[in-house]
């Protein structure tokens, strides 16, 4: 028995984050049984957000409905949620692979006594601990740790988990326990939010998802097909030497041996053949995609997954796939 | 048994230089070296950051560094340029005979204001009709009450075109051959010192290289390094003194080359397989890797050796001699090992072969070297 | 303002990794530590506010083993920091975030500390823990991937702004607080060579971290990459039945869930 597993939620409007919908999955996993698994959200939208999520929650939602939460520093959560934790018996606590989730863990983990990890890529139960696997290294290398102590925290990493669906039975919406924040923890304020422009995703080394476009494609209009599937998958876009010798995107965007390296999670490679200037920038990807009409292309040697096949038709039904299945 | 590792100071000095020549010499040695662009932006950080005037004492303002830590240093920032090495390091070839020969008023009043800015100075040695033969020189030095008059020419002197400072060696009389030659620092801001045009290189194409002409130029009696005469002495014990760090520079454009090498032949792939599997790319790597050893531990000693106070003539010149010959060769087969792109402009390669061809003719002609090493090297058998 | 900045000694970018031979960790032989990347741009965040803010002190402390963490104070030194601590420290603390926060956390109450500073996350194993265990453990509101720091004298506070999911974010702050920043938005200056000299003889104030009760993580493996066998090539009927194929095996098999 291990006992109930916390999720601490994060809102955007009126509904938890993606993110979060991926640790209640986890949590989910962990969990000995999805009646086991605990939501936390705060803010003043929590408990519309709540209910919204019912259906994704087998176990109860915590409900802290208070507009200090909101745009309030990551400090704040972490008395909430070590009390809401102690409250309901949990001895780990799962957020999802957010800037929030990173910067909330290890705060958490110092007032709780707990061991953590941040952004990992898995996490399964062994007896009464929790054995979680990790990149460093900038990717290069994982590592395994086995957190057996009394209480465990955990974020995700972006990308690596499904997110739960809603299938598992109402949940109980419960109040979470009233803890005082000190004055000191709320004093920084957030001045003000500039929504991400559309059409500019992530940078290109920080990214979870990288989609690179060669001169497969031909023509410069071409490339917008690689900036779809960027967008419906939240990735950063790259570029091939020749895509940015030849004047079609900024040379900020090249990857390989004289432009950027990169590691992502997942590394789409379209209409690039795979020379070696390009693959000293992408060879330590997690997993790599190559779609190209040549099916000898260097490439494909180093590739996870390999589609030989024509890209004008392949990547925009990839790119309608990848929407169908995000529901964006 | 001697020690050959480095103490954490040496290492923090070269990591310093290493990245000063990574992240602001590498990213435009191509570009300054198609364009024969001279980088006094480069330049004039790298005397901001102390990298210039390397052998100046720190009370002067300069670094005050032993030759070993020198060499460290240049062989660093050589790895990613030899033209822009030879332009910073210039400054400790022109300024060595007034550290030599020159008075406490001498050095106070020429280096302290030329160290704490950013400034370039040029060793006046070489003209048209001598280079090796500097025993032969024709400037003319004509005493005229208490000042010098000098008149002749001085050709392919580094960083002439950019020099706020020439130190000039001229004869007082021909007839007397070396015996006459006597030392000046001449600003260039006097009288009838005119630079040239920058010369047409095959590499080195970001250093700057030109003649200086000297017309009627009054030189102070007070500028004189030295006495009368004790000109020729003083060259040679300067050249002493520099020679070391030429063995440093061109150690680093052959390890680049090597380097170079040793990472594309790992990725090309030739009868199926990485050419670094083949035996003839083995074997050139085998050679390459032990002239770039040998280099370097040749230069390591000569500094050494001279940092202890002895004269070091014979390790100086097998120093540079080896070592520049080695940069050659390691060059010349790093653009085999590439074949076809290693003879490309676009390929880093062929830059080091071109690069590293200078220094087996400047700071002393390796052919020079060849006859003082004999020398030393025979004294010790009469 | 007195500045505290938080650095590590981290093999080099550059170095080839290998496993030690239990399998369970970084093999460390050979390797060369230096103070890099997100620790870099913070010494560097550090010495601006510290050159814009007239009576401010940039203190730097490590947290280690000899030697390489003296030689990464003495980097910071040589870069302008006014004083350094060695929090000296084994593998029971080094390799674990939260303890190693708490050993930083006792070495930093005890120096003035108006504002803490850390790279947003170690640049080997990237935690990304130590900086906000370190705010929680000194009271104090911390935030990470912080860029455009400024601070405003008359007002005491200071101003960012970080990326996050929601947009960029704009923030104010009273001190003290501690911020991660991101990396390199700053350009790291290179120390001059008188100063390199120098910061050869400063002296480094030395404390040793206090073995904890603190429970650790157990590394249990440290693995590098095997090497790619080649693609496993999807066979397909239409483009959408290739999308829909490789959605499916991203999610199910690689498990990278797009």
């Amino acid at each position: 028995m291990t006992g109930p597993v916390l999720v601490l939620g994060e809102i955007a409007g009126d509904r938890v984050v993606p993110p979060t919908l991926e640790a209640i999955g986890v949590a989910r996993s962990l969990a000995d049984s999805p009646a086991h698994v605990v939501v936390l959200l705060a803010g003043a939208r929590a408990r519309v957000a709540a209910e919204a999520l019912t259906g994704a929650v087998g176990g109860a939602v915590r409900v802290r409905e208070d507009p200090t939460f909101d745009g309030a520093p990551v400090a704040a959560f972490a008395a909430v949620a070590a009390a809401t934790a102690d409250l309901v018996g949990a001895r780990w606590i799962v957020v999802g692979g957010t800037t929030f989730g990173r910067d909330v863990t290890g705060r958490l983990a110092a007032r709780w006594n707990a061991l953590a990890a941040n952004g990992v890529t898995e996490a399964t139960r062994d007896g009464d601990a929790l054995r979680v696997r990790r990149p460093v290294f900038g990717g290069r290398a994982t590592e395994t740790l086995r957190l057996a102590g009394e209480h465990a925290v955990v974020s995700l990493r972006p990308h690596a988990f499904p997110p739960a669906a809603g299938t598992a039975g109402a949940a109980l919406i419960e109040a979470a326990p009233p803890v005082e924040i000190p004055p000191t923890l709320l004093a920084p304020r957030r001045t003000a939010v500039e929504p991400v422009a559309t059409g500019r995703g992530p940078g290109l080394t920080d990214a979870s998802i990288v989609v690179s476009g060669g001169r497969g494609l031909r023509a410069p209009e071409n490339f917008r097909l690689v900036e779809e599937l960027a967008e419906s998958l939240g990735a950063a876009v790259g570029a091939s030497r020749a895509v940015t010798d030849a004047g079609w995107r900024p040379a900020s965007l090249q990857v390989g041996q004289t432009g950027r390296a990169v590691s992502p999670q997942l590394y789409f490679a379209v209409g690039i053949s795979g020379a070696i200037q390009h693959l000293v920038g992408m060879v330590s990807s997690r997993v790599i995609v190559a779609i190209n009409s040549d099916g000898s292309a260097p490439i494909f040697k180093v590739a996870d997954y390999g589609i030989v096949g024509d890209l004008f038709q392949i990547v925009p039904a990839l790119t309608a796939e990848v929407r169908r299945v995000r529901g964006a | 048994m001697p020690d050959f590792s480095l103490s954490p100071e040496q290492e923090s000095l070269r990591d310093m230089a290493r990245k000063f020549a990574r992240s602001e010499m590498a990213p435009h040695a191509a570009e300054c070296d198609r364009a024969a662009r001279f980088p006094e932006e480069i330049y004039r950080k790298a005397h901001a950051l102390g990298l210039m005037n390397l052998n100046v004492p720190a009370e002067l303002g300069g670094s005050g560094l032993s030759l070993f830590e020198q060499c460290l240093i240049v062989e660093e920032l050589a790895y990613a340029c030899g033209g822009m090495t030879t332009s910073i390091i210039a400054n400790c070839l022109a300024l060595e005979p007034i550290l030599l020969d020159g008075t406490d008023e001498q050095k106070q009043r020429f280096l302290a204001p030329f160290c704490a800015d950013y400034h370039l100075a040029s060793f006046c040695l070489t003209e048209p009709s001598g280079g090796s033969d500097a025993g032969g020189l024709k400037t003319r030095a004509r005493r005229d009450g208490d000042a010098y008059v000098l008149d002749g020419e001085k050709c392919f002197i580094t960083n002439a075109p950019h020099a706020s400072l020439y130190t000039v060696f001229a004869t007082i009389d021909p007839a007397l051959r070396h015996r006459g030659i006597t030392a000046f620092v001449v600003p260039r801001s006097a009288d009838g010192v005119t630079p040239g045009k920058d010369e047409e290189k095959m590499g080195h194409r970001a250093s700057s290289t030109s003649t200086v002409r000297f017309e009627r130029v009054r030189v102070p009696v007070g500028d004189r390094l030295g006495p009368d005469g004790g000109g020729f002495s003083l060259a040679m014990r300067t050249l002493d003194m520099t020679r070391t760090p030429i063995g440093a520079l061109a150690t680093g454009i052959a390890q680049a080359a090597l380097d170079q090498a040793a990472a594309y032949s790992l990725k090309r792939e030739s009868f199926g397989k990485p050419i670094a599997e083949h035996q003839a790319i083995q074997m050139k790597l085998a050679d390459m890797a032990q002239s770039v050893r040998a280099a370097r531990l040749l230069t390591w000693q000569a500094a050494w050796t001279i940092d202890r106070g002895a004269k070091g003539t014979l390790e100086s010149s097998i120093a540079k001699c080896f070592a520049s010959d080695a940069a050659m060769h390691v060059a010349d087969e790093a653009i085999q090992t590439f074949g076809g792109y290693g003879y490309m402009r676009e390929y880093p390669v062929e830059k080091l072969l071109r690069d590293a061809k200078l220094t087996q003719i400047y700071e002393g002609a390796n052919e020079i070297q060849r006859t003082v090493i004999a020398r030393e090297l025979l004294r010790g058998y009469a | 303002m007195e500045i505290v900045v938080c650095v590590r000694p981290v093999p080099e970018a550059e170095t080839r990794l290998r496993v030690r031979a239990d399998g369970r960790a970084l093999d460390p032989d050979g390797v060369k530590f230096v103070l890099a990347g997100y620790d870099e741009s913070a010494v560097e965040q550090a010495l601006l506010l510290k050159e814009s803010v007239p009576g401010s002190r940039v203190h730097a402390v490590a947290l280690g083993p000899a030697p390489r963490t003296e030689e990464v104070l003495r980097a910071a030194i040589a870069l302008g920091a006014d004083a350094a601590t060695w929090v000296d420290a084994g593998p029971g603390v080094l390799d674990d975030p939260i303890a190693t926060a708490r050993a930083l956390a006792e070495a930093i109450r005890g120096v003035p500390h108006d504002l803490v500073l850390c790279g947003k996350q170690s640049g080997d194993r990237e935690a990304g823990l130590v900086g906000p265990a370190l705010g929680e453990l000194l009271g104090i509101p911390d935030f990470g991937s912080v860029v455009d720091l400024r601070f405003d004298p008359a007002a005491g506070r200071l101003t960012f702004r970080r990326s996050t999911e929601a947009g960029q974010e704009r923030w104010e702050t009273p001190l003290p607080c501690l911020i991660g920043l991101q990396q390199a938005w700053n350009d790291p200056r290179t120390a001059k060579l008188p100063a390199i000299l120098r910061s050869r003889k400063a002296p480094i104030a030395k404390t040793a971290a206090a073995p904890g009760a603190t429970p650790t993580a157990v590394g249990e493996r440290f693995e590098l990459p095997a090497p790619r066998a080649g693609a496993k090539m999807i066979e397909f009927s239409s483009p959408q039945d290739a999308a829909e194929k490789l959605v499916r095996l991203l999610r199910e098999e690689a498990k990278v869930f797009p």
